[in-house]
């Protein structure tokens, strides 16, 4: 074997950094001087960049339903832990659907959701801080001290309850912040839920609007489409659904979107469709490769005469 | 994921914290993991479903198990010991019937099951996002064309950025087994996909 080969064979475990300090050598050494083996290297990178567009982050709602369902099993197991879900702790405060219903009328928004996402305790033996101390900590940053030390500066959060009804500004502002916190989806999943029975109001209505366009979790995004469902016919909301259309990659999301622009279209008594949601449409079937979709947009444009495409 | 020495400091007390009946304890420690124990069924498993049965599986067996745990590992190995059996035992199961179609039937017809939880980046260029597909569905079908081995040792490698040292300890073989069954792994992707790339 050439020690070109050699080297191909190992790009792989070179770019997963598991070559041993000798292996890593060899293969530095030679694509020094060889251009072929840099070329394959770069070829070898996009493979594993392209491997990536298979990967899936499950949504919030079935991490939501998973704990929802391990708390039923243990409770239903009576096991040596059983203390474990006897009095209200974490384990309820997160999961208990009861209090996720209520919630409509009560916001509690608990400051431990956000501790929860923090880091958990570091525990290092910092002032104070302790595995029963409700606080929490992150690591904002770390650097060289003077003598040899390390200066890291800490964020710290103590959990806080704040309690009270959609209607106190204290409670939406905490709510709509929640609803954008990149780091939590469960959290934003949630915060949207409760938003939802509050959309009549502007600013919740564009909270709604941002989780649809801008959130990454398609669970998010679905749940803010909920909440926007009766404000169908308000030109923001058509505006933020048409973006769906042409702009969601996930083809449920287009499909509740189809659904909702072109609502009794097809019904007696006749509804028209504007002419915005059409070239929408007909733009939506020069771009989408989902049969299923596709097929709901031909659908409803066979049923308002309008052409399947644009040219 | 929780790797740091602070966390693992803080780890060992809350275990043993759960061990003696502690709720929260248990709490955190389910909290700390469950996100990646899911995404690592879902990955390997491509169905909602059954993602969420070996999410079930895996932590009512520790449940049931931590006052067996004896820390002659890291906590996170010995739950990825369990998560990793609980994905083999399905993919095995899945490679003799030869698994069911993944379409199934929605209230408005048929719908690929992992449409409603897949997070594909929104592409605007339809050329660019009709090929990103035909990539995606490409890899798919090739993931699911390695042996539950190799597949297991891709996924913990490449998605959840695991040392193959680690991923042998979890396997309960060595490095130098890992490595090869990844090297098989990324050969038959190379070969698969070299027309993509």
């Amino acid at each position: 074997m050439s020690t070109c080969e050699k080297v191909r064979e190992q790009l792989s475990m070179l770019l997963y950094g598991e070559l041993s300090f000798d292996e890593e050598e060899t293969v530095d050494a030679h694509m020094e001087s060889c251009a072929e083996c840099r070329t394959a290297l770069e070829r070898e990178r996009e493979l594993h960049a392209a491997f990536d567009q298979a990967v899936i982050e499950p949504p919030a709602s079935v991490l939501w339903e998973s704990r929802q369902n391990l708390q039923r099993q243990i409770r239903a197991e009576h096991a040596p832990v059983h203390a474990f879900m006897g009095r209200a702790g974490w384990w309820n405060q997160f999961l208990d659907a009861r209090w996720l219903k209520s919630a409509g009328a009560l916001a509690l928004l608990s400051i431990g959701f956000f501790g929860a996402r923090l880091a958990p305790n570091l525990g290092l033996g910092i002032t104070g801080m302790s595995l029963v101390d409700p606080g929490a900590q992150r690591v904002r940053s770390v650097e060289p001290g003077p003598n040899g030390g390390i200066q890291i500066v800490l964020d710290e959060t103590k959990q806080r309850v704040v309690s009270g009804g959609l209607d106190d500004q204290n409670i939406r502002v905490l709510l709509l912040s929640a609803a954008k916190d990149p780091s939590d989806p469960g959290l934003r999943y949630e915060t949207v839920g409760i938003l939802n029975d509050r959309a009549q109001t502007a600013e919740v209505r564009d909270t709604l609007i941002y989780a649809l366009e801008h959130d990454e979790n398609a669970g998010v995004r679905l749940k803010a489409m909920d909440g926007l469902k009766p404000f169908v016919r308000q030109p923001e909301v058509r505006k933020a659904l048409a973006g769906v259309l042409l702009s969601d990659g996930n083809p449920g999301m287009r499909t509740q979107a189809i659904d909702l622009l072109t609502q009794g279209v097809g019904e007696a008594p006749a509804k028209n469709l504007d002419r915005d949601i059409i070239g929408t449409l007909q733009e939506l079937m020069n771009r989408e490769n989902n049969a299923y979709v596709r097929q709901r947009g031909e659908r409803v444009l066979q049923l308002v005469n309008a052409s399947q495409e644009t040219y | 994921m929780a790797q740091k020495t602070g966390f693992q400091t803080d780890e060992k007390a809350l275990i043993r914290a759960a061990q003696q009946g502690d709720q929260d304890a248990f709490g955190q420690l389910v909290r700390a993991y469950d996100q990646s124990v899911l995404r690592l069924a879902m990955n390997l498993l491509r169905s909602p479903e059954d993602a969420q049965d070996v999410y079930q599986e895996a932590f009512l067996r520790v449940y049931r198990n931590l006052n067996n745990f004896r820390f002659d590992c890291s906590f996170h190995t010995w739950l990825y010991r369990i998560v990793t059996n609980l994905c083999l035992d399905h993919m095995r199961k899945r490679k003799v019937r030869k698994e069911e179609s993944s379409q199934v039937e929605g209230s408005d017809g048929p719908v690929d099951r992992m449409d409603t939880v897949q997070e594909s980046r929104a592409e605007s260029d339809p050329q660019r996002s009709m090929f990103a597909g035909e990539l995606r569905e490409r890899i798919e079908k090739t993931l699911g064309e390695l042996t539950p081995r190799e597949r297991m040792v891709f996924e913990l490698r490449h998605y959840q950025g695991l040392k193959l040292r680690n991923i042998g300890e979890i396997l309960g073989t060595t490095e130098e087994a890992a490595k090869n069954c990844l090297f098989r792994a990324t050969q038959k992707m190379r070969v698969a996909l070299g027309d993509f790339v």
